[in-house]
């Protein structure tokens, strides 16, 4: 009775058209793309697991492991996790015994930094959309668009003055301030996205609830924010990404206790005039990527449902 | 010729079976009703002759061609779907298009096509709105303008009318009726309404759970219902299906015994070769005579609830022992609560269901 | 942006206190008195102090307009306004100063500084020194920005289409090409210079054994501008394929089949069903991707640093700021580009709304 089905369909290339759901013939294409997309990462994430004296090898040496003599010798190298190690502790000067780096201090900073700000700009942000979509001021778009507008300018336009002002104040090298600023540079993205989540909740539901007493307190908590979850994770992943890669903040605003692990990842590199130390950021950056990499993972579901905005009407 | 046959077909999702070896063939200008409780299986039925699902087994012929390994596309169908599946940033008139321009006909000819359906329909005054700003009904319409804008090989309905008010649904049933018999197309509808399926089909396929109960006439499936399933499902009130013990036959007549009482009731010859034993005497509230007093064809109850129904009145009756048992009478037959009513079926609407829910009949 | 109904909310009429009255919710009489201490102590303190007595200040204005609010049931003001404090300290204010100081002719390495109206302005756009290399920025700038949108939108467009079924492991494969969003861009800018290195690199090396010679990507400037365009886009290009993911994944099942039951080809059915959803979405990515590609200097630093005519304007703006001290004149550039920006994204909005409304 499956006569019909050839190899072909059988291995999931369906000839129908976009009805049906893909099988795993339309993972291998997949798959196939995304291997090819993802190889600069590997190629780090490689380099990180590389022997120091073979990260500038000529040809450029490609994978741990030959995959049973499918890649040439030549491009193989063995594996090791000795750079992971100097990451944390290495031979700063000739000669001399090794030291710890201080990088432990570096990622407890980024993930201080990074979290709290977000979170905080996920909470005042909510608020503030809540306000802007059930609440319009007078003016509701203008004060949008400004808020928009303050992503607009290069971060070096702001950061003179906020320089100048920390100084002024003694918050430069703290975190309250990196924190502080990082919660407004997320402020403009949390409050547009969630805003549109909010304006796609019927209101009736609501006002259902006012109606049977719910205090607006209530409303907020107990009806609205369970039916944007979707939108709050898909802000947060994005709030973390960028905020967990900032730069140029980070070099300028951050001292040696608060430092964050991309400014430390800089200075670590290109630190002795010895050009760059490639098996080390590789290494850095490898561990670097992990705990965003977890979190948009878990995360995914919500992301995907989430991003769309509220753009999309159904 | 526009003909659909179903052959044996079978869908599994995992391990629930959702469709099992149903058999139907369609001839040409039939209409087919689906008909069934919500999760038997007749949607997937319905999609798998559209193609929109895979048969796990089985054949799908329309046209007289194997169909099971094409695509939708191939099969050459028009479909209402449930949600009507408007395509919501086209306009009315591009909705009811789309399908022409598989046909390499020129802009002008679509539009000329496009304007005799929406005429049929009574939808030249939307072709310039988008589906969101038309009404429900509607929409409905534009969903068959689009179905029957082009000639293929058969018509597939999806619970067409399940979206409409009572009043609407009355009249859109008529004008689908209308349109279709201009067609002469094999047609399915899938429907849970009775009433829908009793109006329009030439014939009803009943559907429990992935089995096909039985496909008749609307008069038959509701004058000589196969089993209690297909009996309690067809007709409105509710056949009676009263548990019986079966005693014996004779003179035309079978001897039951239920609630303690004797009752020799006219039925279907084919009764004389049961055996004594359980059986299910089913009765439409339409086929009792009240008679004023009680004899061995009687059945004994007493009024308990009386519901006018307009032209007739709705008696629910309970006997000594408690059974329930619905009588319509005409309005003009006056009945009080309390009073004692002496119940005859009619014996050309008397059915008796063996112990394994088949009817017993000739 | 569409404005929602405002939901009915109960509201105590309640007179605003006069001027004068000394009164928690007088907002009016906080912001005067905020206004005149500020003025004074910033004219007669240190720096280090009245930065804390201006802050006090604002405060104290902000409780005032809170407990107005609260009183009012001015329920938008309250939940507006701790985010717009934040963002006012720490954005909207530093702009204004900038914006100030635009006007001046200030240098943060010396003290002098003297008001000279336009005199930025004028400089950055006609100065025969300053101006033409501001400009050649600005038109480098406005290349970047069309080339690593556009690759962006398309390899994020195809991607997004791959992606749109559903099949087995979507979901690890998924979190693969998100990943280069996720790096630092310190560690990708660097590592981009080694895939491209004449010597070390892969691209050469691959290169060098196809065709005799050496292959120097970034020897001329249209390679060292697919250099940076590629792995901008390489990074970026994820996130417009999350965007229209998302809009693909939201076209009702029943449309699909409802095509292919019409027998709608496969370009008619792109355009007509799947296209208006994500019609929305992708103006967003455009209008997020496009003020990103605007500030685009940190590639530009790692990569070339400005090199074979390179030099975007957020770079060049911090070379002026940053390293030349000129810090009224990056200003003055920076507000002729946020000038630009905000032209681009209304019109993107303006564009987006009429076929809104078209539709």
């Amino acid at each position: 009775m499956e006569s019909g089905t050839s190899i072909w369909e059988r291995m999931g290339f369906r000839k129908s058209s976009g009805v049906a759901e893909a099988g795993w013939g339309h993972t291998l294409v997949v798959a196939g793309v995304s291997f090819i997309y993802f190889l600069p990462v590997l190629f780090i994430i490689f380099t990180a697991i590389k022997p120091q004296a073979l990260a500038l090898s000529v040809p450029p040496t490609l994978s741990p492991t030959s995959l049973f003599g499918l890649i040439p010798d030549q491009f193989v190298f063995t594996p090791t996790l000795e750079n992971f190690g100097s990451v944390f502790s290495r031979v700063m000067t000739a000669g001399g015994q090794p030291e710890p780096t201080g990088f432990d201090r570096f990622f407890f900073n980024s993930i201080v930094i990074a979290s709290v700000s977000v979170l905080l700009a996920l909470v005042l942000g909510t608020l503030a959309a809540y306000g802007f979509s059930r609440y319009p001021l007078k003016g509701n778009d203008t004060y949008l668009f400004i808020i928009l507008t303050t992503r607009m300018l290069p971060a070096i336009v702001v950061i003179i003055p906020v320089i100048l002002m920390f100084r002024a104040a003694g918050l430069s090298g703290s975190y309250l301030g990196i924190i502080m600023l990082y919660t407004a540079f997320n402020l403009a993205f949390t409050i547009w996205m969630m805003k549109s989540f909010f304006d796609e909740l019927s209101p009736d539901v609501e006002d259902a609830a006012r109606i049977d007493g719910s205090s607006e307190i209530k409303v907020f908590l107990k009806i609205c924010l369970p039916q944007v979850i979707a939108g709050l994770a898909a802000t947060f992943v994005f709030g973390l990404i960028l905020t967990w890669n900032e730069f140029l903040f980070a070099l300028l605003l951050t001292g040696p206790d608060t430092r964050t692990v991309p400014v430390a990842m800089n200075q670590a590199v290109s630190s002795g005039g010895r050009g760059t130390d490639w098996t080390l950021l590789a290494a850095i950056e490898t561990l670097f990527l992990i705990p965003v990499f977890l979190v948009t993972f878990f995360l995914q579901e919500h992301l995907l449902r989430g991003v769309t905005f509220g753009t999309v009407r159904k | 010729m526009s003909t659909i046959e179903v052959r044996k077909i079978t869908k599994k999702f995992g391990e629930f079976v959702a469709v099992r070896d149903a058999d139907l063939s369609v001839a040409a200008g039939e209409v087919v009703c689906l008909l069934g409780p919500s999760g038997c299986g007749k949607t997937t039925t319905l999609r798998m002759i559209a193609g929109l699902e895979r048969a796990t087994a089985g054949d799908v012929v329309i046209a007289g061609q194997r169909m099971n390994d094409l695509s939708p596309e191939k099969r050459n169908i028009a479909m209402v779907f449930q949600f009507y599946a408007l395509y919501p940033a086209l306009t009315v008139g591009q909705n009811i298009a789309m399908p022409l321009h598989h046909e390499g006909i020129g802009t002008a000819e679509i539009a000329v096509r496009v304007n005799k359906v929406a005429d049929i329909l009574h939808l030249s005054d939307v072709l310039d709105r988008l589906p969101g700003q038309v009404s429900e009904g509607e929409k409905q319409r534009v969903a068959v303008a689009r179905a029957i804008v082009r000639d293929p090989n058969c018509f597939l309905f999806d619970e067409p009318l399940s979206r409409l008010d009572v009043e609407l649904r009355h009249s859109m049933r008529g004008q689908i009726k209308a349109v279709l018999s201009n067609l002469s197309k094999a047609t399915v509808i899938v429907t849970h309404d009775q009433l829908e399926a009793l109006t329009m089909a030439d014939r009803i396929a009943i559907m429990r759970d992935g089995l096909i109960e039985q496909v008749g006439s609307p008069h038959e499936v509701f004058a000589r219902p196969a089993n209690i399933f297909v009996a309690s499902f067809i007709g409105t009130p509710q056949m009676n299906l009263i548990e019986a013990e079966f005693k014996g036959y004779g003179n035309g007549k079978a001897t039951v015994t239920f609630d303690q009482q004797d009752v020799d009731l006219s039925v279907n010859p084919a009764v004389a070769n049961l055996r004594p034993g359980r059986v299910t005497v089913g009765v439409r509230p339409r086929a009792f005579s009240v008679v004023p007093e009680d004899t061995a064809d009687t059945i004994d109850a007493m009024a308990e609830l009386i519901e006018p129904m307009g032209a007739e009145t709705l008696i629910h009756a309970r006997t000594k022992t408690g059974s329930d048992i619905r009588v319509v009478v005409p309005r003009d037959k006056k009945v009080k609560t309390g009073e004692a009513l002496y119940l005859v079926p009619d014996p050309a609407q008397t059915h008796i269901f063996a112990e394994d829910g088949k009817a017993v009949r000739v | 942006m569409s404005v929602t109904p405002v939901t009915s909310v109960p509201r105590t009429a309640r007179t605003s206190p006069a001027l004068l009255e000394v009164s928690a919710d007088n907002w009016r009489l906080a912001i005067l008195v905020g206004v005149v201490v500020s003025a004074l102590g910033v004219a007669a303190l240190p720096a280090s102090v009245s930065f804390w007595i201006v802050g006090a200040m604002a405060a104290m204005v902000a409780a005032a307009f809170v407990v107005n609010a609260y009183r009012r049931r001015y329920y938008g003001g309250l939940l507006v306004t701790p985010a717009i404090a934040v963002l006012f300290v720490m954005n909207i204010f530093p702009l204004l100063w900038s914006l100030g100081l635009s006007f001046f002719a200030y240098q943060s390495n010396q003290q002098s500084i003297r008001f000279v109206g336009l005199y930025n302005y004028i400089k950055v756009l006609t100065n025969d020194i300053a101006a033409p290399d501001n400009w050649n920025a600005l038109i480098n700038t406005a290349m970047f920005v069309v080339l690593t949108v556009s690759t962006q939108m398309i390899v994020g467009f195809l991607l997004a289409m791959l992606f749109a079924k559903q099949f087995p492991l979507r979901k690890y494969l998924l979190i693969l090409v998100l990943t280069p969003m996720m790096l630092s861009v310190v560690a990708s800018g660097v590592f981009f210079t080694y895939y491209y290195d004449p010597t070390f690199g892969i691209l050469s090396y691959v290169m060098n054994s196809i065709t005799d010679g050496q292959f120097i990507l970034m020897d001329s400037k249209a390679g060292a501008v697919a250099g940076i365009v590629f792995a901008d886009a390489w990074m970026w290009s994820p996130f417009v394929m999350l965007l229209v993911l998302a809009g693909l994944v939201s076209v009702p099942k029943y449309l699909y089949e409802a095509a292919a039951i019409d027998r709608v080809s496969a370009w008619r059915r792109f355009w007509s069903i799947t296209f208006p959803y994500i019609r929305g979405l992708l103006m967003l990515a455009l209008l997020f991707r496009t003020i990103e590609a605007f500030k685009l200097a940190d590639l530009v630093i790692l990569l070339t640093k400005g090199g074979n005519d390179t030099m975007t304007i957020s770079y060049h703006l911090i070379r002026i700021a940053n390293e030349q001290n000129k810090t009224s004149e990056g200003a003055a550039i920076s507000y002729v580009m946020l000038f630009m920006v905000i032209v681009l994204t209304n019109l993107y909005l303006y564009l987006a709304k009429r076929r809104n409304r078209e539709a």
